[in-house]
């Protein structure tokens, strides 16, 4: 069964990696494949903010579509402390701009309730199993390809 | 004690009220830090070690602040929020007067911090010495804010070094330097 939310990805200011975690079970090369594609993202990313400098351009923090590859969309968004957000996702039949939007300000609001914490590290990975736990279940809000859209509040 | 009812419980369904903390907390909380502070190290490294602290807190209320709001673009825009709402947040008001150079030195001027408040100044025409030492009592207070302007904005991307001025209390001003 094809999952929608495959891998979520967050990388700080120095374009250091802080998390990365796929929603499916992976290996390792899985693994090395996922970073390499975050890697990626983040080239297009700076394309985008580039793009975006004209003088009437109001600055999403919402990058939409970066860009797709054979197996995988991947969307990214950029929060106003540098933090990327990246979300690889494995759905072929058409996504809803509003839902991928969704989850990842609240994939915002997690990370920034997780920066509250005072024996949080700015800049290195993020390890806290409440993270994950919290994490998991954002993404189980995004909808499932073949289910119907229904009752997601923000 | 029969006025006291118990708050009516939220319907089923309803958020419950972001749970609150009364003000003076945080001004207790700021001056007995300076105090601890100041009795465990000596001048400069107290004041190295309460900059630190407010960096941390900076940071952290760069985030949240941030969050539901369009990307900031150059520096100018990003001292304007600070300025802004980020002082909106913290200090219940917004600087009174920006000033720049245009050529990396801005100065927020704030007639009335909020956290100096309840120092007591020196009645008007005072001696210079007595003006004078409660200039440098209000700067041990200061070292706080300043760390936690600092850190919200490296944090949002500016790199600077910011000094207050307690010129006449309790108006202050912050110069914010960027660093090339």
């Amino acid at each position: 069964m094809k999952m929608g939310i495959t891998c979520v990805a967050f990388i700080g200011p120095q374009n250091n990696p802080m998390y990365l975690r796929s929603m499916d079970p992976a290996t390792d090369d899985h693994y090395l494949k996922l970073h390499y594609i975050v890697h990626c993202a983040l080239d297009a990313v700076e394309e985008k903010v580039l793009l975006k400098r004209g003088p009437s351009d109001s600055q999403d923090v919402y990058l939409g579509l970066l860009y797709p590859t054979e197996d995988y969309r991947v969307y990214g968004y950029l929060t106003n402390t540098h933090v990327k957000i990246i979300l690889l996702l494995d759905d072929e039949a058409p996504i809803k701009d509003e839902a991928v939007l969704r989850v990842l300000r609240r994939l915002h609001s997690l990370y920034v309730d997780t920066t509250s914490n005072p024996f949080h590290k700015f800049g290195l990975p993020i390890t806290s199993p409440r993270f994950d736990a919290q994490l998991e279940q954002i993404v189980a809000l995004y909808p499932r390809p073949g289910a119907s859209l229904g009752g997601f509040t923000t | 004690m029969s006025g006291l009812q118990p708050s009516p419980t939220p319907a089923a369904g309803v958020k419950k009220p972001a749970r609150r903390c009364a003000e003076v907390c945080l001004e207790l909380l700021c001056v007995e830090s300076v105090r601890l502070f100041h009795e465990k190290q000596s001048g400069p490294a107290a004041a190295a070690a309460l900059e630190a602290v407010g960096f941390r807190v900076g940071q952290q209320l760069a985030e949240r602040y941030t969050r539901d709001k369009t990307r900031l673009g150059d520096t100018l825009e990003i001292i304007k929020f600070v300025c802004k709402e980020f002082w909106q947040a913290l200090f219940k008001k917004q600087v009174d007067n920006l000033k720049t150079n245009h050529r990396g030195v801005y100065v927020l001027q704030d007639n009335g911090f909020r956290w100096l408040q309840r120092l007591s100044i020196p009645a008007a025409g005072s001696d210079a010495a007595r003006e004078e030492a409660a200039r440098q009592i209000a700067l041990s207070y200061l070292h706080l804010p300043c760390g936690v302007v600092r850190g919200a904005l490296c944090h949002l991307g500016v790199s600077c070094t910011v000094e207050a001025d307690p010129k006449h209390l309790p108006s202050c001003t912050f110069t914010v330097r960027i660093l090339a």
